[in-house]
């Protein structure tokens, strides 16, 4: 296999946390289990490295056009996986990021250094309604958020007044996210890897991480233990908000500009695909936010590797609605083990 | 041929036994849950299984409905070696059985539930592709006439209570004689395990006639009943098939010592303290539920066990979850300590001290796909297993296997998924997650010991004792009212929400004929 000395750091950066995820409390790995860890990677690596046989020249640069393209994608994965996590579903985190780009924008000329906090913070305050509304006032999570997508876009076109918004000042603040490199890769994308690990440190070492987990797998027992579940819904949705804040100030930093058009909506999708290759269980309880960070890897790598190997612009939504299917079928995690006992 | 006959050579080489398996075994990884298991059931007779959980029944029973498939040995079904590929190869050769944990679908009738066995496409119950609405109701009816329960086979499974469910099971399971046209064999896994005593004669009555066609195999931990239902017991331990008696030739004490290997049933309760002068720990005062329960009023001192009696419908349930805040009050009051509480919860509940075991154990009383250690720690983490926000790995590695040594949890893996573990061993962990708790003040227990064979039976029995004596008040809702009158304190009868009569056991000695009849 070909690799770029890049790939390499990169791998072996994040396969660490990963195998000591199967570490202590599941001595012995079953195969599923092995997969269940270590598909997200194989997946990504399987694929980069076709895409580098077919098309040499893709080795050259790739890597970094790639991981510029799944910063996004990465960071509102992983807000899905959270939500996820917790057996809910979060559509609106994508319009979330939008929206979190156009008003940093706006204000990235009066506030300067303020602007990004204050749009993640208010993201972070929109994921917390989000789940308050979901937790407290019942509503299933998939209606809700399809509702508060909506509102947000109109949002997006009225505070953009439906068009492009362009940094006007101070745009040397978000500089050094995409314009200084860390091992060959933008700093903003080991930012969001950085995150990715907190995340998986909060699910795999910490009480609340097993409570969230808890509350994915089994709410009524979660709750019956005496998990405040409500609270722990509302938190999962204001991670989602965070993130989707962060991934609105990623958006500004690389393009230096934001537009209401599309809504986002060439976000979500990847989004959602991102964190079931990275191995989510989408019916709760089965995340590893290392696993996403491959998952996005690789939900970013397939329209690049479309055009690298030349398939025709018409041919390429089908390449990548198959190259998901796969994917996905390759990762996802089957909790089936209710029926052989 | 005479049904009641309890001399079984004569059948034997008349006719080929209904079933006989030779030498089975099934492994899973590198535990042998069934060992080289021999058995012959005869045409006419009621064969009892009985076993610890965990002693491979269950798996036994798999293999014979075709869920399994046996590693190694053979199977013969009137005389014929037969392979159940799937659950509809095992209803061909006219095995029906009804299941442990119900099999029913929630969201569709009675009458449809009872037609969906495996081939009830043979029979007339469709007619190009389209049910027959009026033929299904009208067998349904029939078949639910067979068993005496008295449902509309047109309500929907979901709305009716736990043990109709388990009636329709059970009638469903009977309908293999019309469909199959050999002599049938059914399984009845546990099936009294969560009827009522008068349910039970009804199928007591029912297994009789079921004989005269057939053959069953009774599972059931109450080894009463079993002695008193069976013509031949067969006993297993570790997956082995350790004994095989005709019925008059045992008895129950010998049973328990065959299923456990122990000596005997420890003897009953000690004499509990009574501290009277002390303030209570948990008071109910005046509380009401419109439609459910009404003006309920007890105080529990500390070491105490409140046993409450009364049939399915009594309010009871509903009582103890208001007290755990698991459903609502609208009137009276709750004091824990002395303190009132206010904007109940299950969580305020829980940080006052309060423990509830329910009784709907997989779906509220644990994360099955959590692992045991997790469980254990979800509602209380004692500190040396934290540090900060973190989980301290190793001290609650250690502090779960201290556990499952104390009571004895199999097998012996803290962390294994606690879906993978045996009913009896998943309510061992139910119990320690409570008991871990530095200040166990209320313990309410919802049919603690349903489904669990004796010996675990015993260990959860003891530890709740552990814990009354360690100065938690205890409500207990039990299986039966022997076992309320076995481990109660006080005893608070209720009918249709109403308390109808209060015992102090100390004082008063109610038969269980007294409690029944304020029950209904």
């Amino acid at each position: 296999m070909t690799r770029t000395p890049e790939d390499t750091t990169l791998e072996q950066r994040t396969t660490a946390p990963a195998t000591a995820a199967a570490g202590p409390s599941r001595r012995r790995l079953g195969p599923a289990a092995v997969w269940q860890t270590v598909g997200p990677l194989a997946v990504f690596v399987a694929l980069f490295a076709l895409v580098s046989a077919l098309n040499p020249a893709f080795l050259g640069g790739g890597l970094r056009i790639l991981a510029l393209q799944a910063t996004t994608i990465l960071l509102v994965a992983l807000g899905q996986a959270m939500v996820l996590h917790v057996g809910s579903i979060d559509l609106s985190n994508a319009a979330m990021a939008i929206l979190s780009a156009i008003v940093l924008a706006m204000t990235l000329g009066p506030l300067a250094a303020a602007a990004p906090l204050v749009c993640i913070a208010l993201m972070t305050a929109v994921g917390a309604v989000n789940g308050a509304l979901v937790a407290y006032a019942q509503v299933p999570s998939f209606a809700l958020t399809l509702g508060t997508l909506g509102i947000l876009q109109a949002a997006a076109l009225v505070v953009s007044d439906a068009t492009t918004v362009y940094v006007t000042a101070n745009r040397e603040v978000l500089a050094p996210l995409f314009g200084t490199a860390m091992v060959g890769l933008p700093a903003g994308f080991w930012v969001a890897v950085v995150l990715a690990v907190l995340l998986w440190v909060l699910l795999r070492s910490t009480r609340l991480g097993q409570a969230l987990t808890a509350v994915g797998l089994n709410e009524t027992g979660a709750l019956f233990s005496g998990l405040r579940t409500r609270r722990l819904k509302v938190l999962a949705f204001a991670l989602s908000g965070f993130l989707a804040g962060v991934a609105g100030v990623m958006i500004i930093a690389q393009a230096g500009a934001a537009s209401s058009f599309g809504l986002g909506s060439d976000l979500l999708l990847p989004g959602i695909a991102a964190a079931i290759v990275g191995g989510t269980a989408i019916t709760g309880g089965v995340t590893n936010p290392i696993g996403v960070v491959f998952g996005a890897l690789t939900v970013a790598l397939i329209p690049i590797a479309a055009a690298a190997v030349g398939v025709t612009p018409q041919a390429q939504s089908l390449v990548y609605g198959a190259a998901i299917m796969v994917a996905v079928a390759l990762t996802m995690t089957r909790r089936n083990r209710g029926v052989v006992k | 041929m005479n049904p009641s006959t309890t001399n079984r050579a004569p059948t034997a080489t008349l006719d080929p036994p209904t079933l006989r398996l030779s030498n089975v075994s099934k492994s899973f990884g590198a535990t042998r849950a069934v060992d080289g298991v021999s058995l012959e059931i005869p045409r006419h007779e009621v064969v009892g299984l009985v076993g610890e959980n965990g002693a491979g029944k269950s798996t036994l029973l798999k293999i014979l409905t075709g869920l399994h498939q046996p590693d190694s040995g053979v199977i013969e079904a009137h005389g014929t070696a037969v392979r159940f590929r799937r659950p509809q190869d095992a209803v061909a050769a006219g095995i029906g059985v009804v299941h442990q944990e119900q099999s029913l679908l929630p969201n569709l009738s009675v009458a449809e539930n009872i037609a969906m066995s495996a081939v009830a496409s043979k029979d007339q119950a469709t007619r190009f592709g389209f049910y027959r609405w009026r033929q299904l109701n009208r067998e349904a009816a029939e078949v639910l006439g067979r068993v005496g329960a008295d449902i509309d086979p047109r309500t929907k499974v979901g709305d009716l209570s736990f043990v109709d469910r388990q009636m329709v099971e059970i009638a469903r399971a009977l309908r293999v004689d019309e469909i199959v046209h050999v002599a049938p064999l059914v399984i009845l896994d546990e099936p009294t395990s969560v009827l009522e005593r008068d349910e039970t004669d009804v199928l007591e009555r029912e297994i009789r006639s079921l004989k005269k066609l057939g053959s069953v195999i009774f599972v059931s931990h109450r080894l009463d009943e079993v002695l008193r239902i069976c013509d031949r017991i067969v006993v297993m331990r570790h997956g082995r098939l350790v004994a095989d008696r005709r019925t008059d030739s045992v008895t129950e004490e010998e049973l328990f010592r065959l299923m456990i290997g122990k000596e005997s049933r420890a003897a009953g309760r000690p004499a509990t303290g009574r501290a009277e002068a002390a303030q209570p720990v948990l008071e109910v005062e005046g509380l009401g539920r419109a439609g459910h329960f009404t003006d309920v009023s007890f105080a529990l001192p500390p070491g105490h066990c409140l046993a409450i009696v009364g049939t399915l419908g009594s309010g009871r349930e509903e009582l103890v979850r208001a007290v755990y805040g698991a459903e609502p009050f609208d009137r009276g009051t709750v004091t824990i300590d002395g303190e009132p509480v206010r904007s109940w919860s299950v969580a305020a509940a829980v940080r006052k001290g309060v423990a509830y075991v329910p009784s709907e154990r997989k779906v509220e009383g644990m994360v099955g796909g959590l692992t045991a250690a997790e469980n254990m720690t979800l509602a209380h983490t004692p500190r040396h297993a934290r540090r900060g926000p973190f989980v301290n790995r190793r001290s609650r590695a250690r502090l779960a296997a201290e556990w499952f040594e104390r009571l004895d949890v199999r097998p012996n893996d803290p962390m294994l998924h606690l879906d993978r573990f045996s009913g009896g061993n998943q309510q061992k962990v139910v119990m320690a997650k409570w008991l871990m708790a530095e200040d166990l003040r209320v313990l309410i227990l919802d049919h603690p010991l349903r489904g669990l064979d004796p010996g675990a039976a015993e260990t959860v029995n003891a530890q709740i004792r552990a814990a009354a004596q360690a100065g938690a008040a205890v409500v207990l809702i039990a299986d039966t009212i022997e076992e309320a009158l076995a481990m109660g304190d006080d005893i608070l009868v209720m009918r249709d929400g109403e308390v109808t009569a209060r015992y102090d056991l100390s004082v008063d000695s109610p038969t269980s004929l007294d409690l029944l009849g304020r029950m209904v």
